[in-house]
Order: structure tokens, then C-alpha cells, then sequence
């Protein structure tokens, strides 16, 4: 975007002064909140398409959202001359002021509202959907798109942690560093959550699935640049945010189709971001911390850093995925380690491995299961079985481009 | 050339439509820029909205405006200046006003006083 503002200035906005301003006014208003700011960036839009973009563009926004909140808070005869005090303690302060103070004040207010965001009491899905309305600036619709799922659903997993959070809007204001620590994993996992699922999402659009993920580490670069997210853990999953975005640029060709690992053009990753990577993963390295983060940043990294497919060191990632499924065990870790496996020891081996194993039904019931069985029984010469499972992973594979992708892998018409 | 003067008054369709996302917002104010910067020589005067609030006059009596047609109300005005008619359609048909399907931009040359 041109006119001095940064990319995103008005979804991040959105977030910055929802948080900054709820925080002032107390949860109960974070509805009016929500709406003021709203209004305040459309006033932005009308007004800067005549005027062109102020010079201090947030503390234009930031002037007219908390005049809306002041207007709607008398309007609804919940005058409190508190609250409007403190909202009105930037008019007699100048413009630059207001900038630098806000700069300090929404890190600060982002950060304390991701903590809030992240209360215990409230579902992992609502704290996701919550931290992509309320802090990345997404509408519903949005977000439905985002995450494949209904609007109502999206709705109703939002409205659950906002009514949580007005009805406990009093405990709120009193966050003590004490549940700074305690929520730190859940923090962690929030952002976490909104890399993977920007992605994964193999969404068609390129520019809708990277645009979670740079959300997520600019939410998680703010996380350890505070005393209270300078821990390995938070460390680590910066680092896998920097190593997978470092690969990016690669995972798609001129015609928009998705490429494996062995096609992409390793000289198109980002090294900027693979030496980002290093540089924290190197900070998550000390005490005794392992978590789940340290296992994929772990794998990523070898990745990232073996000059060709065939030179990939096999056999550390496989001992990674054997670490992440000793910290977060799960069925899809155990499918990739068998994938690893069969690069380091053969196919055979791989086979072998994946068919020992209890496979759970909701992995059989997606198609990176039988692509795998697909792949790796044609390279064991069982092709009548190959087929088999290649037939039932194209007919899962869940989007067009995803298709595509698997029926140059395992050889099958569309 | 001369250049020739066009008000152009933009019309939408009436009735409330869901407010922008701040994605939609961005969107939006980019593709402004990037017409603005495109037309820069073009554009005379940015013009502004125009409020729902509005009568006509006439000799027999005052009626209550806008009066195109109730599904349809003014949205705002803009001039704009091209040496011809054409050049004003090309300008007011990137702009970012007629993006949307229901919208439409009335253009009237405005004729200039003999000079004396």
C-alpha cells in the first residue's frame, strides 16, 4: 500500500485499538468497542480518499475510535467520568506523542489481550477464533473462509469467549505475572494455531494463506520481544514460523499447483528467513526444555538446510519425529516419521513401519493416509495395492489443487 | 487541448449494506490510491459525499428528496477533467466508485462562461 502506510495498516489497526481501547473501558463495552472502531476506520477511509493519509495516521484513528466510545458510552447513559478520563487524557497531547505512546501501549495492550484472550475457562477453538476476530482484524465471513468452517459456527465460538470475557470482565483487569506464565502454553499454542491452519489450509489463494502466517509471527515476534515470552519454548515456535515461511515462495509453481518437497526450487527460499530461523532456534537451545515446538523447528531445519532433496540428513528428522511424538503423540506424527523413514532406509522399511502401527480412524479417514500407502506400496512394486489406495486419496483430497498435486505423485489420471 | 470540466455524481443503490471488513477496507483505499495516482492530472476537484438529507424546489411546492428513485439515492459528486467525453468515461470507469455492479456514475459536461 502506498501512501506511508504499512501492508495490513487497517486489519492491524483494528486489532490494536480493540485491544488498547477494551482494556480502558472494561470488557463489558467491548462490543461498543468493537463498533467504534469499526466506525473510526471507515471515517479513516471516507476522509483520507479526499484529504490523503495524515502524517500520524494512528493517532488520527486513535482520536476519533475513543471520541466514538465516549459518544456511545454517553449515549447509553453508562456515563462513568472515569472511564472517560482516561480515554480523554490524549487531548491535550500532541499528535508525535500520541504516536510513540501508542507504539509502547499496543505491544503492551496486544500482548495482555492475547493472555486474556487465552483464559483457561474458554475452548481452544473460541480463543482462536476470538485472537483472529478481536486481534488480527478478520471479519466472520472471513474467518469462516480461513478455516473452512460455517459462519454460524464461527459466530458461535466467537460470541462464547467474548460472553465469557464480559461476564468475568472484573478478574480481567488484574492479571498478575503469576498467569502470565501459567498461560504462556496456551498463548503459544494460539499462535500456533493460526500459522498452521494459515499454513496448511492449501487454500488456492496464495496471498489469504500467507497472510495468517506473517500474522501469527508478528504476534509471536512481539511474544518473546517481552520479558514474559522470553522462554525456549516461544523461541522455538518463532523459529518454525521462520523456516516454514522461508519456503513459501517455493511451494507453488507458475501455474499455481502446488509442488512437493523434491520439486521445489530450493534457490527461491527465503534465506533471510532461514538465517531468522537459526538465529532463535539457537536462543530456544538452553536449559532443559524440549518442547513440541524444539521437535519441529528441529525438523524444519534440516529442511531448510540440506542443499538438495536426495542429501536431506534422513535419519535426524526421523529421530525428531521419534522426540515430538514423545512430547505430543499423535498418529499423523507417527505417518510422517514412516514417510522419513522410507527416504532413509527404504521403502520397505517405511511400509513396514506404518503398517505396525493402530491407525486411528480419523486419520484413515483423510487422504494423506492413503496417499502415503499409495506412495509407498508403488515403491515397494505392490501396485494393484497402490492404486487401490491412490483411488481413495483422490477422492478425499479435499480441494482441486491438492488433487492435482497427488495425481502427478501417484501417477493417476483426474 | 483544452480541458473540459465533468461533474460526475455517483449513484448506489439505497438501503443498508453490511459495513466493510478492515481487510475490505484496505482493499479498498489501495485500489483509490493506485486510481488516483493514475488519474492525478484528471481529477479537478475529489468532490465529497453527499448527505441523505434533501428536498426539491419548485414553483408549485417543495417535495421531499432525493429524488432519483426511492431504491436508488446520490452518493456523492466528484469533477473531473479530460479533453473529451471519452476520456471522462475512461476515467470515472476504473475508478473504484464503480466497482460495484448496482452503482452507477452519471458524467454532464459543465459548460464554461464565454470568457469575455
Amino acid at each position: 500500500m502506498n501512501n506511508n502506510l504499512v501492508e495490513h495498516f487497517f486489519r492491524h489497526e483494528y486489532g490494536h485499538l480493540v485491544a488498547v481501547l477494551t482494556q480502558k473501558v472494561g470488557f463489558s463495552h467491548i462490543q461498543d468497542v468493537e463498533d467504534a472502531v469499526q466506525n473510526a476506520l471507515i471515517t479513516a477511509l471516507e476522509s483520507w480518499k479526499h484529504k490523503g493519509t495524515p502524517d500520524k495516521p494512528h493517532a488520527w484513528i486513535y482520536r476519533v475510535a475513543s471520541n466514538n466510545v465516549i459518544g456511545t458510552l454517553r449515549q447509553n447513559n453508562r456515563r462513568s467520568e472515569i472511564l472517560e478520563q482516561k480515554l480523554d487524557a490524549t487531548e491535550s497531547i500532541d499528535e508525535t506523542d500520541i504516536e510513540s505512546m501508542l507504539s509502547n501501549e499496543f505491544k503492551d495492550g496486544i500482548l495482555n489481550w492475547l493472555f486474556i484472550c487465552c483464559h483457561p475457562s474458554i475452548p481452544i477453538e473460541s480463543q482462536l477464533v476470538f485472537a483472529l476476530k478481536t486481534l488480527c482484524g478478520f471479519s466472520i465471513k472471513e474467518i469462516a473462509i480461513r478455516l473452512f468452517i460455517s459462519e454460524a459456527n464461527v459466530y458461535k465460538r466467537y460470541s462464547r469467549a467474548r460472553t465469557y470475557l464480559k461476564n468475568h470482565s472484573n478478574e480481567l483487569s488484574q492479571l498478575k505475572r503469576i498467569d502470565h506464565s501459567i498461560r504462556l502454553s496456551a498463548v503459544n499454542k494460539v499462535l500456533y494455531l493460526i500459522f498452521t491452519e494459515g499454513y496448511l489450509s492449501s487454500h488456492l489463494e496464495h496471498s489469504i494463506r500467507s497472510e495468517m502466517c506473517e500474522d501469527a509471527m508478528r504476534l509471536t515476534t512481539i511474544l518473546v520481544d517481552n520479558s514474559v515470552g522470553k522462554v525456549p519454548e516461544s523461541f522455538a515456535l518463532l523459529a518454525i514460523m521462520h523456516l516454514h515461511i522461508a519456503r513459501l515462495p517455493a511451494r507453488k509453481n507458475n501455474a499455481n499447483e502446488l509442488l512437493l518437497l523434491e520439486q521445489q526450487d530450493r534457490g527461491l527460499w527465503d534465506q533471510n528467513h532461514i538465517h531468522q530461523g537459526l538465529h532463535w532456534l539457537s536462543h530456544a537451545s538452553v536449559g532443559d526444555d524440549f518442547s513440541r515446538y524444539h521437535a519441529e523447528a528441529g525438523i524444519a531445519i534440516e529442511h531448510c538446510l540440506a542443499p538438495t532433496f536426495n542429501q536431506t540428513r534422513w535419519d535426524k528428522i526421523v529421530k525428531c519425529y521419534d522426540l515430538l511424538e514423545k512430547t505430543s503423540p499423535s498418529a499423523l506424527h507417527r505417518l510422517n516419521k514412516s514417510v522419513a523413514l522410507a527416504q532413509w532406509q527404504g521403502a520397505e522399511v517405511g511400509l513396514t513401519d506404518l503398517n505396525k502401527q493402530n491407525t486411528p480412524q480419523w486419520l484413515l479417514d483423510s487422504y494423506q493416509y492413503h496417499a502415503v500407502q499409495s506412495d509407498l506400496n508403488r515403491r515397494c512394486g505392490n501396485i494393484k495395492q497402490a492404486e487401490i489406495s491412490a483411488q481413495i486419496a483422490m477422492e478425499m483430497a479435499p480441494t482441486p489443487a491438492i488433487k492435482k498435486s497427488l495425481s502427478s505423485r501417484l501417477k493417476v489420471n483426474c | 487541448m483544452t480541458m473540459k470540466k465533468y461533474l460526475c455524481v455517483v449513484r448506489s443503490p439505497s438501503g443498508k449494506c453490511s459495513p466493510p471488513s478492515p481487510s475490505q477496507m484496505e482493499e479498498m483505499y489501495a485500489k483509490f490510491n493506485a486510481w488516483k495516482d493514475k488519474f492525478e492530472a484528471n481529477i479537478f476537484d475529489m468532490g465529497s459525499k453527499l448527505s441523505d438529507a434533501g428536498k426539491v424546489v419548485s414553483q408549485a411546492k417543495t417535495l421531499d428528496g432525493p429524488f432519483v428513485e426511492v431504491k436508488e439515492i446520490i452518493g456523492g459528486y466528484m469533477i473531473i477533467e479530460a479533453e473529451s467525453m471519452e476520456k471522462a468515461i475512461e476515467v470515472v470507469k476504473e475508478s473504484p466508485g464503480v466497482g460495484s455492479p448496482e452503482s452507477s456514475v452519471e458524467i454532464r459536461e459543465m459548460m464554461q462562461p464565454p470568457m469575455e
